[in-house]
């Protein structure tokens, strides 16, 4: 089997204040071994929430999830709670936006690292600090063993990410998963964080799932990406195929609206409206209010992902 | 191009005419002090904003970009006042600003946008009483102050009917900087700083509120400073841009020319740390490595020296002037430019042993 | 401008209006059963003190020897006789009105004084927040039963002083609560985009900061009225607030505590007083702290 993760009919609801809301609707994904698999949308597309299914991270009194999850042979729904433990940073590790957040403050990189590797293997400290090191060195982190000694707020932006990529990858997972990780970080940066992580899937042979609103840091990191809008996928593609044909109008609009594209002055190309309510989705497509090309069919049914010639996909019935 | 001198000549506020420059900033200084750790210890400074001067052309867009800690931000709100600088002349017009020209009237003629579009709202007011806020301290009677912000919505593209009396949580991101944008334009400014106005914003929402800016600009004969993180949007914004580094201009100079060949080697780098849109032809090396410097302690001589692949030993003890560049487009501080500096490129001029 | 000229002439057109942010606090409060019981225990406590002469059975100064500590149920004493044979329903009742004067009088006095002190520390910044809060930083330094009883005493006996002291008491806690919250609001993006529109720093007090640290600090300052109820009670207690023969709840419970072996439960009547009031008042401040911590 190749596919290291695949989802099938995932579909996440929150019921915590007044209306449930369906951030996830119907999500089936397939990720090869030791590929980057990109979710890209905006805001609201429900691209994080999916990636948080994975290690099953959304609260159980108020959210419900259906579908299912196959990471690496693990039934992810089916696992009892001990076990979702010893999948989350041995299969399955996550690095976030904001590793202030995920860090904990009190304790030194070093000492978090090692805890992390003595918790799920049979090593002693020693050994656990050595890879500790080792894992700081594969990150670039300059002076490695200095840095292990440091608290995260000591630490600037950049520096933090790869000690937080340094903590997921503690106890060798066979996937990543990452949250927006280069966004709040400088372009110089990003950049950086960005080559390290095909260096470290290339070299570990990682799959990488990529949450990113960016199409530029897509373009840098992906294999494949799946675009979302309102919960759903609305098109699978090779890095190059989305870039160079998108089927979708939604994937057309957002391309053509770049600034890249541009000329100075130029007025751009927009999408009109605004990205939808997912309280009040539309019956049929959701993102036939703001379509040029929708038809009085798009209006009615949901339109199905339907598998082009190669390993792409678009839910649109005009593509 | 969307240039509208003939608006500011237009415009009876105008002293100097077209050829007067809307703003001249001479010399500006902010240190902040660093809070000492212990009781009696002495903390640093952080040098935000260290030496600055610059001229902004009545219609035109000016770019300011940068790392984070380059002093873009600390350039906005000392030009906006919202912070005193320790040196420096801010002249407006013509006139100098605190002193010709009184800081409430200085006040009215520019205006700023956030880049926090909840955070720059008060969540107690409804939109209207926000945008109105500043006309109604500045005497405007009441039905006039809520006509004027009721065009302004409709002049953002927000229906007023639908949104004046909404409060700033029930709108979308994008849909609040509209608002936040209206409200600036309340006061009739001349000049609206935009500092990472759009940076928050979903991209498609973004490229409609840049058209939005470009729309305004023509209608009201505006200036922009945009100050913002992403190289492709300055680039497609504005007419002249400025690259800080470190509190310090980098590079100073015609958008266009800039971004087709910087003068500076950390423009460059800048704009080779931007992502690629073509996925054949991805990024394979970091232009920087390391993160930004801290402004605490800047590093001596040109204070890019120690990230510089053209760094010399004369680059760590010598600061360079801006200089022009050989097209003359644009001034930039790095030695390379200054004949007979010390640099072994400079301007192939001394020393050719260096070569060796 | 010209462009904006146009229209101004044109008639302003109805706008659809939301709900503010007060009537959503209103309605979430109204919504929470537990804040509301407390709120109807706290109005039933108020209503009974004002018509405290009409619901009374009987006169809570009229003592008998005879009667002296007499338990819960007695026939004509349903709440049992103090050690001066008073009818206890009837002080409890009397007592509410100078039990609740005392508890609930310093807290908005202390409101008032405290927040004007915290909003202007925290607004201004710099040397005036320095002076201002270090001031009070020196009152935070006695415990506040001590600094009570210890100003109460200085300033001699009596309700006045009883009062006075107390609201001394609650200004610090006040102003640094309302100077923390001052601090955020004034390093929010609205507040730079009034003062660059050239407000002065009034006006952005008035409209900007009021509206949105008034809120948190009231909640605050509710918690405080339980504080203030047991205080009172306490400077009652030791004498230095109301006299007998008075009926107060803290003094009741100072003077019926030799009985407290004879008539457990009697004596035990104006502390659960007290309590109640206490805990009313503390279940309403957290239910209106909940509904006012909405996020959007």
């Amino acid at each position: 089997m190749s596919n290291l993760v695949s989802i099938e009919g995932l579909t996440v609801t929150f019921t915590g204040r007044g209306k449930p809301v369906r951030a996830v609707d119907h999500v089936s994904l397939e990720v090869k071994k030791g590929s980057v698999l990109v979710l890209l949308g905006e805001s609201g597309s429900g691209k994080s929430v999916t990636l948080r299914s994975l290690l099953r991270l959304h609260p159980e009194k108020t959210s419900k999830v259906e579908g299912r999850i196959v990471v690496d042979g693990h039934d992810i729904m089916a696992l009892s709670k001990t076990e979702i433990g010893t999948v989350r940073g041995r299969t399955v590790s996550m690095i976030f936006q904001e590793p202030m957040l995920a860090l904990d403050p009190v304790y030194t990189l070093g000492q978090q690292i090692c805890e992390a590797i003595l918790r799920h293997e049979d090593v002693t400290p020693e050994q656990a600090h050595a890879r500790a090191l080792a894992l700081f060195e594969k990150v670039q982190i300059p002076s490695p063993e200095r840095r292990l000694n440091a608290y995260p707020h000591e630490m600037s932006g950049g520096m933090r990410q790869r000690a937080m990529i340094a903590l997921a990858l503690a106890c060798r997972p066979k996937v990543l998963l990452a949250d927006e990780p280069t966004t709040a970080l400088d372009a110089t940066v990003q950049i950086q964080i960005l080559l390290l992580l095909r260096a470290l899937q290339r070299e570990l042979g990682l799959s990488i799932i990529f949450v990113t609103h960016d199409i530029g840091v897509a373009v840098e990191i992906a294999d494949k990406i799946a675009v979302m809008y309102a919960g759903r996928i609305v098109e699978t593609g090779s890095v190059a195929d989305i870039m160079h044909s998108p089927r979708h109008p939604y994937t057309r609009g957002l391309l053509a609206s770049r600034v890249e594209r541009a000329q100075k002055g130029d007025r751009l190309k927009t999408i009109p409206g605004s990205p939808p309510d997912l309280t009040a989705l539309p019956p049929g497509c959701a993102f036939a209010p703001r379509c040029d090309m929708a038809t009085q069919a798009c209006h009615q049914q949901v339109p199905p992902l339907v598998t082009g010639d190669y390993d792409n996909a678009v839910a649109c019935i005009h593509a | 191009m969307i240039t509208t001198p003939h608006h500011s000549a237009l415009d009876e506020r105008d002293r100097g005419g077209p050829a007067q420059s809307l703003l001249s900033v001479n010399g500006l200084i902010k240190h902040f002090p660093v809070k000492s750790s212990g009781f009696f210890g002495r903390g640093g400074v952080v040098r935000a904003v260290d030496g600055v001067s610059f001229d902004i052309r009545k219609g035109e867009t000016l770019g300011v970009v940068g790392e984070s800690g380059c002093g873009k931000s600390t350039t906005a709100r000392l030009l906006m006042h919202l912070i005193k600088p320790d040196q420096g002349e801010i002249i407006f017009d013509g006139e100098m600003v605190g002193i010709d020209l009184p800081l409430a009237e200085y006040r009215r003629q520019v205006q700023m946008v956030f880049q926090d579009s909840y955070a720059s709202l008060n969540p107690r007011l409804t939109i209207e009483d926000s945008i109105t806020f500043g006309p109604r301290i500045h005497g405007m009677a009441e039905t006039a102050a809520r006509a004027k912000a009721h065009d302004l919505l409709a002049r953002v593209g927000l229906d007023p009917s639908r949104f004046a009396g909404r409060y700033p949580h029930e709108l979308s991101g994008g849909q609040r900087q509209r608002v936040n944008i209206a409200r600036a334009l309340a006061l009739d400014p001349r000049l609206l700083i935009l500092d990472e106005a759009v940076s928050a914003l979903d991209k498609s929402v973004e490229a409609q509120v840049l058209n939005l800016l470009q729309d305004l600009k023509a209608d009201f004969g505006l200036t922009y400073i945009f100050i913002s993180h992403d190289l492709n949007v300055v680039r497609f914004m504005v007419d002249r841009v400025m690259v800080m580094y470190l509190g310090t201009i980098a590079e100073l100079g015609d958008g266009e020319a800039v971004f087709a060949a910087p003068s500076h080697p950390y423009t460059a780098a800048l704009l080779a740390s931007m992502p690629k849109m073509d996925p054949s032809d991805r990024t394979m090396e970091a232009p920087l490595t390391g993160d930004p410097p801290n402004p605490i302690n800047p590093p001596s001589g040109c204070r890019f020296h120690p990230r510089c692949k053209l760094a010399e030993p004369a680059c760590q003890t010598i600061v360079p002037p801006l200089t022009a560049s050989a097209s003359g487009t644009s001034q930039a501080a790095c030695l390379v430019l200054v004949p007979q500096s010390g640099h072994s490129h400079a301007a192939r001029v001394a020393m050719p042993e260096a070569h060796a | 401008m010209s462009v904006l000229q146009l229209s101004t002439a044109s008639v302003l057109q109805p706008i659809a209006r939301s709900p503010g942010y007060w009537s959503g606090v209103v309605r979430r409060v109204s919504r929470d059963p537990v804040a509301m019981t407390a709120l109807l225990v706290i109005v039933s406590l108020i209503l009974m003190a004002v018509f405290a002469s009409s619901i009374a059975p009987s006169d809570p100064f009229k003592s008998s020897m005879l009667r002296r500590l007499k338990p819960i149920g007695t026939p004509g004493f349903p709440l049992g006789a103090d050690e001066l044979g008073r009818d206890m329903l009837s002080r409890l009742i009397y007592g509410a009105r100078l039990s609740l004067l005392m508890g609930l009088t310093p807290v908005p006095i202390a409101f008032v004084i405290g927040s004007a002190l915290g909003i202007t520390a925290g607004y201004t910044g710099g040397l005036t927040n320095t002076l201002i809060m270090r001031t009070i930083d020196v009152f935070y330094a006695f415990p506040s039963v001590l600094l009570a009883v210890a100003l109460s005493g200085a300033l001699g006996a009596g309700l006045t002083n009883a009062l006075v002291s107390i609201t001394l008491v609650f200004i610090p806690p006040i102003a640094r609560v309302a100077e923390s919250v001052t601090t955020q609001v004034r390093s929010l993006d609205y507040i730079d985009a009034a003062r660059a529109s050239g407000a002065h720093a009034w006006t952005i007090i008035r409209v900007h900061v009021l509206g949105n640290v008034l809120g948190p600090i009231f909640v605050y300052a509710t918690g405080l009225v339980s504080v203030s109820m047991i205080l009172a009670s306490g400077l009652s207690f030791l004498g230095l607030g109301v006299r007998p023969p008075e009926p107060e709840w803290g003094l009741m419970l100072n003077t019926l505590r030799t009985a407290i072996y004879n008539q457990p439960l009697v004596a035990a009547l104006p502390g659960a007083m007290i309590f109640i009031t206490s805990i009313a008042f503390n279940v309403l401040a957290d239910g209106l702290r909940s509904a006012m911590d909405v996020k959007s």
